[in-house]
């Protein structure tokens, strides 16, 4: 198809490849934070790393949305779905993100009414056709998904579907970031920033990062040709002295984003004075909830959530991995007790999880061959 | 089967988890609703909000995620 094919191309990349090589400087390590869990995905499936030198390490950041949901609020979906007469909707991997007291598969063995939507869309069709039943839609993700729950909690006002509600999880990309920069135990040379994301909200919020903290940033799509340039892009400017928002998915991305998406999330939501992060603890104004206007369609307001706050277990080290202090394989539970098919922590249960991307794709060598 | 359907049923890649945009073909337009019936590279058809993008034109291509069109996709320079 066009647009993909011709970024899947194994002679571009090579060339690419070479590319790299040919700026990076012997004895220079480089650390490189891909920030969205959709790019941990490609890196792992197509081998991404393996063309690279083998001082340039790529680090996996919190952009999964999945993994960065905390056990309390899993718990706290759970709590909602048994309630009688609710339909709880969520998409397909947050059915299998542990909370503390199982998931949601679990929940919906027990009894609870969980089914998997594809869209927030998909449960306001459901509401409709189940007038008599509350239809809950647990709303996960960063600003690429937020603009499908408020178009859908617009349309569900404007249809008067009374039976639908939202309990909204969404976060947003860019205090976790600015935590992750503050953290003391970090040491990162450049980022690739989230393409999707950006879509939404463009690439201008990301300007903070070479201003206040002299680092390059590259917007990139998500096909193997994309990444490789984006790394390129990166070194290029460390390797000119220079830091600053570059993009290379313009093909996809208009600098200043979407303003009407941009307009219908700021109609919908309004942003919570905290939310909490699986593994980053509490980030000031870095979630969003639906605001007064919409109030009817807020699950929290509608239900008793009871608000559960779970210490993540012990040997989950789902926050290192995500802050991306440590990599997957070096967790103590990695492949053992923690596996996709029973995960412990959040980072093994999506495939965008750098966790569960490491395992399904066999990427177990500790070392990797010099190109 | 619809495009969901099949992407979450894939124990290993939520696409709507995963931050993914889908490039969608749009074969047929429904303006009053806001909406589009669009085509993935599989053939999958799927009913698409339009709202983000403003007015599009049947073959167009955008880029999809949760059933929204997020924006236009314009050939690679």
């Amino acid at each position: 198809m066009r647009f993909v094919d011709e970024f899947r191309d194994a002679e571009l990349g090579q060339a690419v490849a070479g590319e790299i090589l040919a700026t990076v400087e012997p004895g220079r390590h480089y650390k490189i934070m891909e920030v969205c869990g959709g790019h941990t995905h490609s890196i792992y499936k197509y081998g991404i790393d393996d063309l690279l030198p083998s001082n340039v390490e790529l680090v996996h950041g919190p952009g999964c949305p999945v993994c960065v949901i905390p056990m309390g609020r899993v718990d706290d979906g759970i709590a909602v779905a048994r309630e009688p007469g609710v339909i709880f909707t969520c998409f397909g991997d947050m059915m299998r993100v542990p909370g503390s007291q199982g998931t949601l598969t679990e929940a919906k063995a027990a009894g609870a009414d969980v089914r998997m939507v594809y869209s927030p869309l998909d449960a306001l069709r459901l509401a409709k056709t189940n007038p008599d039943r509350e239809v809950v839609f647990f709303a996960i993700g960063f600003e690429t998904t937020a603009p499908s729950t408020a178009l859908t909690l617009k349309r569900a006002k404007a249809e008067n579907v009374p039976n639908f509600t939202v309990m909204c999880s969404h976060v947003t990309i860019v205090p976790p970031l600015r935590a992750l920069l503050d953290s003391p135990d970090l040491r990162l040379d450049g980022f690739v920033g989230p393409g999707h994301v950006c879509t939404v909200v463009g690439a201008r919020p990301f300007e903070f990062i070479p201003a206040d903290y002299g680092k390059p940033v590259v917007i990139s799509g998500f096909e193997p040709l994309d990444i490789l340039q984006s790394v390129l892009m990166i070194l290029r400017q460390l390797d000119e002295g220079r830091c600053g928002v570059e993009n290379q998915y313009r093909r996809v991305v208009p600098y200043d984003g979407n303003g009407r998406a941009l307009e219908v999330l700021s109609e919908v939501f309004e942003l919570r004075p905290h939310f909490e992060w699986r593994g980053m603890g509490f980030i000031s104004q870095s979630g969003l909830r639906i605001n007064d206007a919409y109030a009817e369609f807020d699950t929290e307001r509608r239900h008793e959530v009871p608000g559960v706050r779970v210490a993540d277990p012990k040997a989950c080290q789902c926050g290192e991995v995500l802050k991306g202090v440590i990599k997957p394989w070096e967790c103590k539970v990695f492949g053992t007790a923690c596996t996709p098919e029973r995960p412990i922590g959040t980072c093994m249960v999506s495939s965008e999880g750098a966790c569960a991307a490491y395992y399904n794709y066999g990427r177990f060598a500790r070392e990797r061959q010099v190109v | 089967m619809s495009a969901g359907a099949r992407a979450c049923d894939d124990p290993h890649h939520c696409i709507t988890c995963g931050d993914d945009g889908v490039p969608m073909r749009v074969l047929e337009l429904d303006d009053a609703r806001g909406l589009a019936l669009c085509a993935d590279e599989a053939g999958t058809r799927r009913s698409v909000e339009t709202t983000l993008v403003g007015a599009l034109a049947v073959g167009e291509t955008v880029l999809v995620h949760a059933d929204v069109a997020l924006t236009r996709m314009e050939a690679p320079a």
